[in-house]
């Protein structure tokens, strides 16, 4: 099946969880099958999967109230990273090869939905800013600085976890 | 000095570097580390899923619910022993209810639950539209002719790519205990999957009768597929497609043509 491991690992990245992951899966694959008629030939399946896997994320999300008070969701942040002074890291790939797979996805789970997505969509997917931008239904620029934030942000979360650990960097 | 802001930074990693950002890249020094800094991060999160795979148990659920519902055989009721002595009325209610049973499970069934064979068929067009597995993704006729050749032991009908249609490749696989060749016709109007297998449209359950410029046609539906038949010398050609039978019935117009 075209795309399966994609949209398992898109959910995976929005969920944090292998059970919930496996559910969006299949309500995504199934509510794809059911609409099929209405995928445009000769356009990008792949974003037209993981749009309707977002779409059912978010609905979920409001569904359960689990996306916070009346905030946007592109901009509200689940879990607010501690302040760390603005730094250049400059052992970045050493420092960042301490953390296991599981606290890299775990420190991605804290950002916002979309900044989330956005971010995962662009770094581990490699998808281009204009496909994201058809899946989250945002203009291209917004699709760039909810990158630039994500990545700030999930930079934070890491720094933090480092100096816990006494692993962090020497700072430039 | 003023550095690179953070749209430009994406743009670089986008692949997208407009000639002043590399220059600036190759003066700064700090530009350059949070450039570093900002592929690292991208190279250790593809990292951190590199092994996040979908399941074999949750890939066989989706691909058992995504495939088309196979027909329920009505299941007996297990015998109970009663007393006839003392039960005889009841053995004769409960005769009379069986034998409605019998009549009416296989019924409701054969009204219920759309035949094997079109489930079949949307399967196959499923299978080719996902251009997966042993679909063979090729747009040359002389190609697609020598694979049936080969694998399917004749030439099926092809209609003449023109006018907007396509040919996108072709499969040979299994239906009904036979083996059916198929191939995939893009169209401004849809992409469709023409199936030709040796059974007649009536005994898949094809029982629709439409007539057009003297030529019989056949024609059902399942789930989100139309499907029209059409009777070829031995063989059935199917059109099946999230299309209108209108336009199915042209395409095998084409085909007698």
């Amino acid at each position: 099946m075209p795309h399966l491991d994609a949209v398992y690992r898109t959910a995976y990245a929005l969920s944090g969880r292998s059970d919930t992951a496996d559910d969006l899966t299949q309500a995504a694959l199934l509510k794809a099958l059911e609409h099929f008629s209405s995928f445009q030939v000769n356009t990008n399946c792949k974003a037209w999967l993981l749009r309707i896997l977002r779409n059912i994320w978010i609905d979920r999300l409001r569904r359960l109230k689990t996306a916070g008070p009346q905030l946007p969701l592109d901009e509200a942040l689940v879990g607010e990273a501690p302040e760390i002074a603005e730094s250049v890291w400059s052992d970045a790939h050493d420092l960042l090869e301490n953390f296991s797979d599981e606290q890299v996805i775990k420190a991605l789970a804290q950002l916002a939905v979309e900044q989330r997505l956005t971010l995962y969509l662009v770094d581990v997917e490699g998808l281009g800013h204009e496909e994201v931008a058809e899946i989250t239904g945002v203009a291209v620029g917004t699709v760039k600085s909810r990158t630039s934030r994500a990545r700030a942000t999930l930079k934070k979360c890491l720094a933090a976890r480092a100096n816990e650990m006494g692993w962090a960097g020497e700072r430039r | 000095m003023i550095h690179l802001t953070d749209i430009e930074f994406e743009d670089i990693m986008a692949g997208a570097a407009a000639e002043f950002e590399n220059l600036h890249l190759l003066q700064c020094a700090l530009c350059r580390g949070r450039l570093a800094e900002k592929q690292a991060i991208a190279s250790r999160l593809q990292k951190a899923f590199a092994e996040v795979h979908v399941s074999a148990a949750l890939a066989e659920r989706i691909a058992l619910q995504t495939r088309a519902p196979a027909v329920q055989q009505p299941q007996a009721a297990p015998p109970r022993r009663r007393r006839f002595a003392a039960h005889w009325r009841s053995w004769a209610a409960a005769a009379s209810a069986a034998a409605a049973l019998i009549i009416a499970v296989p019924l409701l069934v054969y009204f219920t639950t759309p035949a094997p064979a079109l489930a079949a068929l949307a399967d196959i067009h499923h299978h080719n539209m996902s251009e997966t597995g042993d679909f063979v993704s090729e747009t040359d006729p002389a190609i697609l002719a020598a694979h049936f050749r080969e694998h399917l032991g004749f030439n099926p009908r092809l209609p003449e790519p023109n006018h907007g249609l396509a040919l996108r490749g072709c499969c040979v696989r299994r239906f009904q205990g036979d083996i059916a060749g198929s191939y995939v016709v893009a169209t401004p109007q849809g992409v469709m999957t023409v199936v030709v297998v040796r059974q007649t449209p009536q005994a898949m359950g094809i029982t629709d009768r439409v007539q057009r410029n003297g030529q019989v046609y056949w024609k059902s539906a399942f789930a989100l597929s139309n499907m029209v038949s059409v009777r070829i010398g031995e063989y059935s050609y199917c059109a099946v497609g999230e299309v209108s039978h209108n336009y199915l019935t042209d395409l095998l117009a084409r085909l007698l043509d």
